[in-house]
């Protein structure tokens, strides 16, 4: 009935050369710059809200502002009081799903995918928090935003979700936001990045070392 | 004839870096390092602007960024400080506000009439006849002393930057250098902030032994980690809790960055300012301030004149004597003011300085007049944390009174010593400065004080050095150089009951230049305190408030953060040349070249719009038909899966506030949409009631707008396009009828849903697809629909469509006084509901007479559509109603309208006459509907 397979894109147009790979258009490019830039939106996102002091929330174990991986190598981040957002690789949007429902909960607990609803971008690199304070009025010193800390802001005038998620021993951040608005936002960091040398990085699936 | 001297120990010209620029239509040469104003000065320039009221000849005063002879224009850029801005191989720089010529110009006619120009000479002057204001506007304009602004409309690139300090540092003299120092080793991390292009202050053109603490200085200052040094930057701001504004200009990819820091503690180290004296010519060129002659001497090598008269109150003046003379300038004479020793006048004209006359009688010929007669404490940043600075007499400047515990002050403007007692001083307040840091941040970060921390470290008081009192002579000049304000000026001010400071600045505008008062605010109120016989404690000053020194509107500005939305089509609608809209946030195609085609196209064939915008919520729980009850006018708890309703919500006040559909796709399971504009309100609104008036509802709400990719397939041939493209859902008008939901697989597509609707008035179905496949689907529709006819439509074919059928867009054709009732919704008001928003209101509306109905309109001319908003009158002029939409109906080939009409004209067939934008009135008539197209719905339901 259908002559192609679908094919999922990410808001932000990929820099080439470009890719089709985990059923997402991508880019395949290659940086070693000291401070990248990744579109991340194939990760599987998926939304879970649910009582803030609940059994899920204790299976979750991770408090609102908070982010860690889970034995999966899913990362859980406390997006909101009684909001999780999990992400994971691509292509794993049921499963991490099913894990999350079997949980029995007492409250009200509903699970979304939330991949196709948010751009989601990593940046990377010591420079980071330079970065940052050109576009976010938060403290990104270690004492104050240390790695594993989630929070929600305005990034550029938009409402974006931060996550401290160093990588390797080096500084790295996750930002997502709504989707219409991804193409905005990776053009505001790149524009931001301009000074220290930004590059753009393809995406590549974090397989089993997790997110 | 070329001032340039032989090489200087403290020299910052790179001798090496010769080029040449241009200055008033003539080819000068520089070096690195020069500013514009010591590049000219060596190549013995002495006149770089005309003065802002009188147009006298202005030269060098200060050498500095105050420096107020010194503004000239520099390519495009108006107003550039060239005694600070470093000059550049290729830089055309010019005199501002000259006329013929900067030598010759004919506005300084005005000095003859100076008599006549005094203290509120334009509010005297020019404030009768009114009628004449613009004229006499256009007259003043011509004589400022402004430069001219570029009219091309590109932009320099400027940007903001957020920093987080733990104690920040005003001032990058020798104190403020050893402040951050101490800071930062006692593990702070600090700003270092400086005016100048490099750190040390005064030292900086000081002796060997000065040069040798500022190598020290310096050595420590790089080698602290923790202390990020902003050259070339000024702290324009100090605001509650320690929020500074710093401007930053040193970058070389962005023109001026304003830096938002949030300092723990702030550290004034601003140093002193040498103050003018004020005596009869003493604008003249050649008059200059001694720390203005060392630097040119010691920074940039200029000698500043050939022969000099030295007035000194202090080692300043002294020591500028002893560099006039190893520079090769014959010092005539040292007028001592700590011996009694005065000036009197300086006698000269528009070339500059001729002879000085001492106070003893004698006349002096010389070039040069050098003054040291005191300091200027810039007390800006202490005034504005909300210290009074008090005038001690003993020094003759002003000092803070009481500071917040997070401002701390060292170096000058905390008092005199060494240069190592000051440095001492400085040293434990940086240290104090970073224990202050430290508390704040334990208490910032939630945390309590231990008894254990570090206590309050000894910082010892500085002493204070006599110093004499001198402000003006025995004869009057200017006070402020910028405006033109003399002495004289002030004296008239207070006899005319101008006897505050605060009135006096206002009046004579006195401290309202582009120096802010820095060089003349003093001077003013000593003035003052001598007229009104007042001291100078009782005389008070002015308040400071920022910002420090002028700032340009582009770093105001900085870089421009405009989130824009895209749905995931739009590389679809770019290809294909469709002519955006933006809409709110939104960017949205508005038509792909022609939307009457579009408008057929649908009538006729099919066509697919993109309409991802729509707001959309997921509403999940077992509460939500309650939450739906509350939000919406209608009923919702009888909604059975499967099926989709339209509602209308309105506020507390039955004012309608937005409308959609809502759909049920489960036992628990809602989609809600709104319209593209009011999706964010309705997302609050919700919030608001969920979290405020209802906690305990049992439901959860989640924005999906962008989540689905939402593309309206519309058309009689709708069904036949979408037959060819969908799995799992049965699309026979019996399986899948009017307004109801269905889920299933598109294009190969998993997890769509589809309603059908009607907004166009045709058979239509509205596609809801997860947005990371929504390009595939479109493209999809697009080829498999080919030879259907299927064509993509905009939002102004939409428009139209939904206009022909008769639609109300809320917004477009309600406003804030609108509610159902005006609408024809009245029916759908269910008010044997319980409590839902609106609804005392609505139960209040529903009984009353005599509002704006909504109706379809019919010109009687079917050529002519009025625009948007004409009114539609009765009589000479009674308003009775105005037309809210209008477009030409490609489907009927007649113009359409919608209109609010007075309810005495809704009858269908009645007459309304409608006044056009240009008072012409035209007819027309009251249709028995709102749909001018298909009213019975045929079509839809198809």
């Amino acid at each position: 009935m259908v002559e192609r397979a679908p094919v999922a894109r990410s808001p932000i147009a990929p820099a080439p050369p470009t890719t089709i790979e985990y059923g997402w258009e991508i880019s395949a490019r290659s940086s070693d710059a000291e401070l990248k830039i990744t579109d991340c939106t194939p990760l599987a996102k998926v939304l879970v809200l649910a009582p803030m002091y609940g059994e899920l929330a204790r299976a979750l174990g991770v408090p609102f502002g908070r982010a860690a991986r889970d034995t999966h190598g899913t990362l859980v981040v406390g997006s909101g009081p009684g909001e999780w957002l999990l992400l994971a690789a691509p292509g794993t949007n049921q499963a991490v799903g099913k894990r999350v429902e079997v949980v029995q909960d007492e409250g009200l607990v509903s699970v979304f995918d939330a991949t196709h609803g948010r751009a989601l971008i990593r940046i990377t690199g010591p420079r980071t928090p330079d970065l940052l304070a050109k576009v976010c009025a938060i403290d990104f010193a270690d004492e104050v935003t240390p790695d594993g800390a989630a929070f929600r802001s305005s990034v550029a005038k938009l409402v974006t979700d931060v996550v401290r998620d160093d990588s390797g021993g080096a500084r790295s951040y996750l930002l997502h936001c709504e989707r219409s608005s991804g193409q905005y936002l990776f053009d505001a960091l790149i524009d931001a990045g301009d000074e220290f040398g930004i590059e753009v990085d393809g995406f590549v699936d974090p397989g089993d070392r997790g997110v | 004839m070329s001032m340039r001297l032989d090489h200087r120990p403290g020299e910052v010209i790179d001798r090496q870096r010769e080029f040449t620029f241009t200055w008033n239509g003539e080819e000068y040469p520089a070096y690195g390092g020069d500013t514009i104003i010591s590049a000219l000065a060596a190549c013995g320039e002495r006149i770089f602007s005309r003065s802002f009221k009188y147009h006298r000849p202005r030269g060098l005063l200060t050498a500095s960024f105050l420096d107020p002879g010194c503004m000239v224009q520099v390519d495009d850029e108006p107003n550039v400080r060239g005694a600070h801005r470093r000059v550049e191989p290729g830089m055309v720089v010019s005199p501002q506000g000259v006329w013929p010529s900067l030598e010759y110009d004919v506005k300084s006619a005005n000095g003859a009439f100076g008599r006549f120009l005094s203290a509120g000479f334009y509010y005297k002057t020019f404030i009768k006849p009114r009628r004449l204001w613009p004229v006499y506007r256009r007259m003043l304009r011509r004589f400022s002393a402004g430069g001219t602004v570029s009219a091309s409309p590109a932009q320099d690139y400027f940007d903001k930057r957020y920093a987080h300090p733990d104690v920040l540092v005003a001032g990058g003299g020798p104190a403020g250098m050893a402040a951050a120092v101490a800071a930062a080793r006692a593990g702070a991390q600090v700003l270092l902030v400086e005016e100048e292009y490099e750190l040390g202050g005064y030292l900086r053109w000081g002796d060997e032994a000065e040069l040798a603490a500022l190598r020290a200085l310096r050595e420590e200052v790089a080698s602290s980690p923790g202390i990020e040094v902003m050259p070339n930057s000024v702290v324009e701001g100090r605001y509650d809790d320690n929020w500074v504004a710093v401007m930053q200009r040193d970058l070389s990819h962005v023109e001026e960055r304003l830096v938002k820091a949030r300092a723990k503690t702030l550290v004034v180290a601003p140093g002193l300012i040498e103050r003018p004296y004020v005596f009869e010519g003493n604008d003249t060129p050649g008059v200059i301030l001694s720390t203005a002659a060392r630097r040119l001497i010691n920074l940039y090598a200029v000698k500043p004149g050939e022969r000099a008269v030295v007035f000194s109150a202090n080692e300043s003046g002294d020591a500028a004597a002893e560099d006039l003379a190893r520079s090769g300038v014959e010092v005539a004479r040292v007028v001592d003011a700590r011996r009694g020793g005065d000036i009197v006048r300086v006698k000269g004209g528009g070339k500059g300085v001729r002879a000085v006359e001492c106070s003893d009688g004698a006349e002096i010929e010389c070039d040069l007049l050098v003054t040291a007669v005191g300091w200027t404490a810039p007390t800006s940043l202490i005034n504005m944390a909300g210290d009074r600075p008090v005038y001690n007499e003993r020094a003759a400047r002003f000092f803070s009174s009481h500071l917040p515990d997070d401002v701390l002050t060292c170096g000058g403007i905390a008092g005199d010593g060494t240069l190592e007692e000051l440095i001492e001083h400085a040293r434990a307040t940086g240290g104090e400065a970073a224990r202050r840091a430290a508390k704040t941040a334990r208490r910032l970060r939630g945390g309590i004080p231990l008894e254990s921390e570090a206590p309050p470290a000894e910082i010892s008081e500085l002493p204070l050095y006599e110093h004499p009192a001198l402000f003006r002579g025995k004869t009057h000049g200017i006070v402020d150089y910028s405006e033109d304000v003399t002495s004289k000026d002030l004296v008239t001010a207070e006899k005319e009951g101008y006897d505050s400071i605060e009135l006096v600045k206002r009046y004579t505008t006195v401290t309202m230049g582009p120096a802010q008062g820095k060089l003349e605010s003093v001077n003013a109120v000593a003035i003052m305190a001598e007229t009104t016989g007042r001291t100078i404690e009782e005389t008070g000053t002015t308040v400071w408030r920022p910002p420090y020194s002028p700032v340009t509107l582009g770093a105001l500005a900085g870089r421009i953060f405009e989130p824009v939305r895209y749905s995931p089509m739009q590389p679809w609608h770019e290809i294909r040349g469709a002519k955006p809209l933006v809409a709110g946030a939104w960017i949205r195609p508005d038509h792909y070249g022609d939307p009457a085609s579009e408008v057929l196209n649908v009538r006729e064939n099919v066509g697919i719009i993109d309409v991802t915008p729509l707001g959309k919520f997921d509403l999940r729980g077992p509460d939500v038909p309650k939450l739906l009850n509350h939000l919406y006018v209608n009923r919702w708890d009888n909604l059975e899966e499967g099926r989709v309703r339209y509602g209308v919500m309105c506020l507390e006040d039955g004012v309608v506030f937005d409308d959609g559909v809502t759909g049920r796709l489960g036992p628990e399971w809602y989609v809600m949409t709104t319209t593209s504009s009011g999706a964010a309100g309705v997302g609050e609104w919700i919030d608001n009631w969920l979290q405020t008036a209802h906690p305990g509802w049992r439901i959860h709400v989640t924005p999906v707008t962008t989540a689905y990719a939402s593309i309206n397939v519309a058309g009689p041939k709708s069904r036949e396009l979408l037959l060819r493209l969908t799995e799992g859902v049965d699309l026979s008008p019996d399986a899948f009828p009017y307004m109801r939901v269905r889920e299933g697989r598109v294009a190969g597509v998993e997890g769509c849903f589809m309603w059908r609707l009607g907004f166009t008035g045709e058979l239509s179905y509205e596609v809801h697809v997860p947005a990371a496949y929504g390009l595939h689907v479109w493209e999809t529709l697009m080829q498999r629909g080919a030879d259907l006819g299927v064509g993509p439509f905009g939002v102004e074919a939409q428009r139209i469509l939904r206009l022909e059928k008769g639609h109300f867009i809320v917004g477009q054709d309600t406003d804030g006084l609108t509610g159902p009732y005006d609408v024809g919704l009245g029916r759908m008001v269910k008010l044997d509901k319980d409590d839902f928003t609106g609804k005392p209101e609505l139960a209040w509306q529903s009984e009353i007479n005599g509002r704006l109905q909504l109706v379809g309109l019919q010109p009687h001319d079917g050529s002519l559509v009025p625009p948007e908003a004409s009114q539609i009158v009765e009589g000479e002029s009674e308003i009775v109603g105005r037309i809210t939409s209008s477009r030409m109906s490609p489907t009927l080939g007649r113009s359409i309208c919608l209109g609010f009409v007075a309810e005495h004209l809704t009858t269908p067939g009645t007459k309304v006459v409608v006044q056009l934008p240009g008072g012409e009135r035209v007819p027309a008539s009251v249709t028995p509907h709102h749909a001018h197209y298909d009213p019975e719905g045929t079509r839809q339901r198809g």
